[in-house]
């Protein structure tokens, strides 16, 4: 009995020495920006898993002692009735404790299954490029697979659906295009996807101009040859693009309007379609993000004949911007990652640092540089008010252009 | 110290001893529940913030604590060193103080 009081006080001291350090480390771990990766960091470290450890063990013995003395004074209980509880209720604690511990050594670090990426749009197409380039590198950091989900159709519809129903647990995210979460809602009547409350912005990835292209067998030799041809045979013309009210298909209306052409859109399941159909002959020109066009002009496949830049765009030397020919023209597009709403707000910074860091590799940089893609990385905040800036943009030119879907 | 204030230190002594003990157990029990339940660090700390039950758990927790340690401190203080008086009382309701402050700044932590 004597032993157990001596037991209980040396316990109860360390205890005294452990408990304010504890309090004190998870009281800076939670303290100010970027809170779960201190608090991760935190918990990741040789000294803090061994000192839980040691808390635990010493609270199994303290209470063990203390429950003991509680019955001794307040239970007329014979003595070994007491002890046996005394130890009975300790083990039971302790078992407890460290049956938590060594799950939550498991558990806590994010993420600790793989990560989807829903891309709304078929393989080939520079938001299934971007993704995947991205989707490597934070396979790299995390140390688990990001798998890139693609659900093409209905101008992204399809994916963002899909998205937006994922059970918001921070292991889905959906990687969409700038116009399907901007656009969309003007263009379709019925959209099955609210892009302003079933999403929250995590970060814009990339950004880039588009080009013109026709196939490398088309008579149209530059941006002036396809205007002039368009307005002596109005409506003839064909372009194709990655879903109505995609990027793809908003960059060329914004080209048919700036024109002042008449042309026929035909809508693809995704960009990459809409390319294989262009070098096939099915349609006279597109205007293509410059990632999913790249290869094919450098195999020869595509001719490019204005990008949508200000000016000469380094990655396609001797392209001329389109702005020579139309003064004033000039257009963007963007890919990014939002989460379905009800995402832990920790993950979503999580995403976004980890996107930025990322994005600031050097290797990233070249990788996205040859594809004519600029890394953005902006913060949840930053990218939400573009988008809104956006919506209002596209709500306008919809409008205007009259591009509507029943 | 008047044998009112001792009697009154005893009485708190294993009344914060009572509620650590409950304490104890539903603080495991929850983190039993959690990490069984497939919940990360981060889904964690996305419950229990912007809760009132969780801040109030939490406090009543810490506040125990600062309560039962600094008492258990002064036994062992009096009774293995000898040590009494003002002074002994000052520096552990100083003490008491710092394990509540730095216990409390780890709650808000938790809850916002």
């Amino acid at each position: 009995m004597r032993n157990l009081a001596l037991v209980h006080r040396l316990s109860g001291l360390a205890l005294a020495v452990f408990l304010p350090l504890h309090f004190w480390a998870l009281g800076q771990a939670l303290d100010g920006e970027a809170r779960l990766e201190s608090f991760l960091r935190w918990t990741d470290q040789p000294l803090v898993k061994a000192s839980e450890w040691a808390v635990v063990l010493l609270l199994a013995i303290h209470l063990t002692g203390g429950m003991r003395i509680l019955m001794i004074e307040f239970l007329p209980w014979r003595d070994w009735q007491k002890t046996l509880a005394a130890v009975a209720a300790a083990a039971a604690l302790a078992i407890g404790l460290l049956f938590a511990l060594s799950s939550t050594a498991h558990a806590q670090a994010w993420p600790h299954k793989p990560v989807r990426f829903v891309v709304p749009f078929p393989p080939g197409g520079a938001t299934d490029i971007s993704a995947r380039l991205l989707a490597q590198k934070l396979s790299e950091i995390w140390g688990q697979t990001v798998v890139i989900d693609n659900r093409g159709g209905a101008g992204g519809g399809v994916g963002a659906v899909e998205a937006a129903h994922a059970a918001p647990d921070g292991y889905t995210f959906f990687f969409p295009s700038g116009s399907v979460v901007t656009a969309n809602q003007h263009i379709y009547a019925k959209l099955n996807y609210d892009p302003e409350k079933d999403f929250v912005p995590v970060t814009n990835v990339v950004s880039g101009p588009q080009v013109l292209v026709v196939a490398a067998n088309s008579p149209y030799k530059s941006v002036q040859q396809l205007i002039d041809a368009a307005r002596a045979q109005p409506g003839r013309l064909t372009f194709g693009h990655a879903g109505i009210g995609s990027q793809t298909h908003l960059a060329a209306e914004n080209f048919v309007n700036a024109a002042k052409i008449n042309a026929v859109q035909v809508p693809y399941k995704g960009e990459g379609p809409s390319l294989v159909g262009l070098i096939a002959g099915d349609t006279t020109f597109a205007v293509t993000n410059v990632a999913a066009a790249m290869s094919h002009i450098q195999g020869g496949r595509l001719r490019a004949l204005g990008v949508t830049s200000k000016g000469e765009f380094a990655q396609l030397p001797g392209v001329p911007p389109i702005a020579k020919t139309l003064p004033g023209f000039e257009n963007t597009g963007w890919f990014g990652i939002m989460a379905p709403t009800g995402t832990p707000k920790e993950i979503i910074q999580k995403v976004y640092l980890d996107t930025k860091k990322a994005l600031e590799s050097s290797e990233m940089r070249a990788r996205f540089y040859v594809l004519g893609l600029a890394p953005v990385g902006n913060s949840p905040e930053e990218m939400g008010a573009a988008m809104k800036k956006e919506t209002a943009l596209w709500a306008r030119v919809v409008k205007e252009r009259k591009i509507k879907v029943e | 110290m008047s044998a009112k204030a001792e009697t009154l230190l005893w009485v708190m002594q294993r009344a914060s001893a009572a509620v650590l003990g409950l304490c104890v157990l539903v603080h495991l029990g929850t983190m039993i529940y959690a990490v069984r339940g497939g919940l990360t660090a981060a889904e964690i700390l996305s419950r229990t913030r912007g809760s009132a039950a969780w801040l109030a758990f939490y406090t009543v927790f810490v506040l125990a604590i600062s309560l039962h340690v600094p008492i258990g401190l002064r036994t062992v203080l009096g009774e293995w060193l000898g040590w009494r008086g003002a002074v002994r009382s000052g520096l552990l309701f100083l003490f008491a103080l710092a394990m509540a402050f730095t216990g409390m700044r780890a709650v808000i932590g938790v809850y916002s």
